[in-house]
């Protein structure tokens, strides 16, 4: 870990940490609870840069490299897996395709408000019978004039009720080859565009995940990111960095879990005796900490390739894979030592335990993930 | 050359597992009790203008101290650093950056922490004061700079002491009394682009051996061990009353409530 982690991103986990400790810490289980996005913390978090991580500076980014952004979505995950989320989707799926993909007039447009974090953006591939197979959308944009006429109902869009960006997938050529899929920009407020209710979730309650829909919206040509048919491509590469988000973010729920675990088995007395005496307490803390530990090396290694400019995508399939099973049984441990309290909405383990779930099927599922990884490993034969 | 504030920052140690000191960059970070003094000092910049210098004595670790008052917005680090440093009491340390400020001059004011998470003697600030002849205020709670005078507040047993004091002027800061910024992404970023912080060494300052190190620290630490604490509960005789009266005896004769 000492080779991958510089002077710069002690800082950063420094200065990430003590800002969650104090700010978002404190409300975690209240949002939770209320299922309420923290537009307080939100505009703050905006100011320090939390939403352009890895913008250029010349669009109000903070230009850092990637194991920073990994560094940063663990540490706020570790505060609460909810607002984790919002900033990996964010920066990940939305902001950088943009910054990818886009022509200069789109940074300007797109980029700079979403780095800057006065706009919020999303990501909406998902529809009610496309998920895995995303070749598979339903949703059609049509070429008139100047304009594409839009007809989508996008589902399980994470930062659905706040997002002023989406990017929306889409066919731009419905008729012909069932491949031909295409990225346009969507901003909310454009005539047609509906955000529908926010869905009542196991975890992550306080994202504000929403359906959203688009009845015919027209949207300008100009908002076509990339060139029409390169919508795989773009959501391939997204997510490439995307899993390292979602990686970064299954650590940070499962160090806060190890934490709690810990303080827990060590407070609590039974037999005479903290529980962190008892060997059974004391085998589960060791697991934790094992797979605590290796999630975190697979996903900074990811980081690092990535900065060094090399291929990553196998790794970064890995670690997301790894570390999100590895949040599940970690976090399960951690309800475990608790017992009783840790099924109660007294401790924040609970949370865990339901946030933890999904990391194991958004942006690819662990299905998925072993399928990527095995055609790698196996190579094409 | 504008207003000119000089801070003197320490890079301290987080941890000495079996009581042993090493200084790394993992076990090391800015002294805590610093980045109130920093905020202090950039609040003043960000009112009148000028820049803020930031020095720290210590070794190559001391690295990080610097680049954190850099993310922080100071304009310039300077880290005085020489193996014959070594082993210095606050006396030395106090000579070595006495020394050191001196080639700084024209400043308005240097501003130190109250004291240091690790060593924790809080002598740093006045004996430099002292080494350099400039007045002295501790604790330093509120400042203001009008014309050429500073105006400063200090809370001490209970009362609210003001001082109007000519530049140049030493200030160590309240602890409590600047609530350090958060560090924005980019601040940290920028900071880390380019190796820019400065190196003195004791030649650069101008110093003999004899006066710094092991040989210019008149005390010795002798040992070091860590102190456990042990709680002993008792339980009082008698009936409430007398419980009660026995209870008063003795938190008063410890000190603990008023006579």
């Amino acid at each position: 870990m000492d080779g991958i982690l510089s002077e710069k991103h002690r800082i950063v986990r420094r200065s990430v940490r003590s800002f969650c400790d104090r700010e978002i810490r404190p409300i975690a289980g209240e949002i939770d609870r209320e299922a309420r996005f923290p537009w307080e913390v939100v505009e703050k978090m905006g100011k320090l840069g939390y939403f352009g991580i890895q913008a250029p500076r010349e669009l109000g980014g903070a230009d850092l490299d990637s194991v920073s952004y990994a560094i940063i979505v663990e540490e706020i995950s570790r505060a609460s897996g909810s607002l984790g989320l919002c900033v990996t989707v964010h920066n990940s799926v939305a902001l950088y395709p943009i910054l990818a993909f886009g022509s200069e007039a789109q940074q300007e447009k797109w980029a700079k408000p979403l780095a800057g974090g006065e706009k919020i953006g999303a990501f909406c591939l998902t529809e009610p019978n496309a998920g895995s197979d995303a070749s598979g959308i339903e949703a059609t944009a049509v070429s008139d004039g100047d304009a594409y006429v839009v007809n989508a109902n996008k589902v399980f869009v994470t930062n659905g009720g706040v997002a002023d960006i989406c990017l929306l997938f889409l066919k731009t050529n419905p008729s012909g080859d069932r491949r031909e899929i295409s990225v346009v920009v969507a901003e909310r407020g454009t005539p047609g565009f509906v955000v529908g209710d926010l869905e009542d979730l196991c975890g992550m309650r306080a994202n504000p995940v929403s359906s959203i829909r688009l009845y015919d919206c027209r949207l300008p040509l100009d908002n076509l990111l990339g060139r029409e048919g390169m919508g795989l491509k773009i959501g391939l590469a997204a997510l490439d960095t995307g899993r390292m988000g979602i990686a970064a973010q299954a650590l940070g729920i499962a160090q806060a879990a190890l934490e709690e675990g810990i303080l827990y088995a060590r407070q609590r007395r039974q037999f005479r005796v903290p529980i962190s005496k008892h060997q059974a307490i004391r085998m589960m803390i060791a697991d934790m900490g094992t797979l605590v530990e290796a999630s975190r090396l697979m996903t900074y290694r990811a980081a690092a390739l990535k900065d060094s400019g090399k291929r990553f995508s196998q790794e970064s399939a890995m670690a997301k894979l790894f570390a999100s099973e590895a949040c599940c049984k970690v976090t399960d441990m951690a309800v475990q030592i608790h017992g009783g309290y840790g099924y109660s909405k007294s401790y924040p383990v609970e949370r865990y335990y339901r946030d933890a779930r999904v990391t194991r099927i958004y942006e690819g599922s662990s299905e998925v993930h072993r399928m990527v990884i095995a055609r790698g490993v196996l190579g094409k034969k | 050359m504008g207003f000119h504030i000089v801070v003197c920052i320490k890079s301290v140690i987080l941890a000495a597992p079996e009581e042993q000191v090493v200084r790394t960059e993992d076990t090391s970070e800015l002294n805590p009790f610093d980045r109130p003094v920093l905020e202090a000092a950039l609040r003043l910049k960000e009112l009148h203008g000028g820049r803020v210098t930031a020095i720290s004595m210590g070794p190559e670790a001391s690295l990080s101290a610097l680049s954190e008052a850099r993310a922080m917005g100071v304009d310039r680090e300077i880290l005085i650093s020489d193996p014959a440093f070594a082993g210095s009491d606050t006396l030395a340390t106090s000579t070595v950056l006495g020394a050191g400020l001196q080639k700084l001059v024209p400043f308005d004011l240097v501003l130190f922490g109250v004291r240091t998470a690790d060593s924790d003697t809080g002598q740093v600030g006045p004996q430099t004061s002292v080494q350099l002849g400039i007045p002295f205020i501790s604790m330093v709670s509120g400042i203001e700079w009008q014309k050429d005078v500073f105006r400063v507040e200090r809370v001490a047993d209970h009362f609210l002491e003001e001082y109007e004091v000519t530049s140049p002027v030493a200030f160590t800061i309240h602890p409590g009394a600047f609530e350090p910024r958060d560090l924005g992404l980019s601040g940290i970023g920028r900071a880390f682009e380019s190796e820019r912080v400065e190196r003195w060494n004791l030649s650069d300052l101008g110093l003999v051996p004899e006066r710094v190190g092991d040989a210019g620290s008149p005390t010795r630490v002798i040992s070091m061990m860590r102190v456990k604490e042990t709680k002993k509960c008792e339980f009082l005789k008698g009936d409430a009353r007398e419980q009660a009266d026995e209870l008063m005896k003795r938190l008063s004769e410890s000190g603990a409530i008023g006579a």
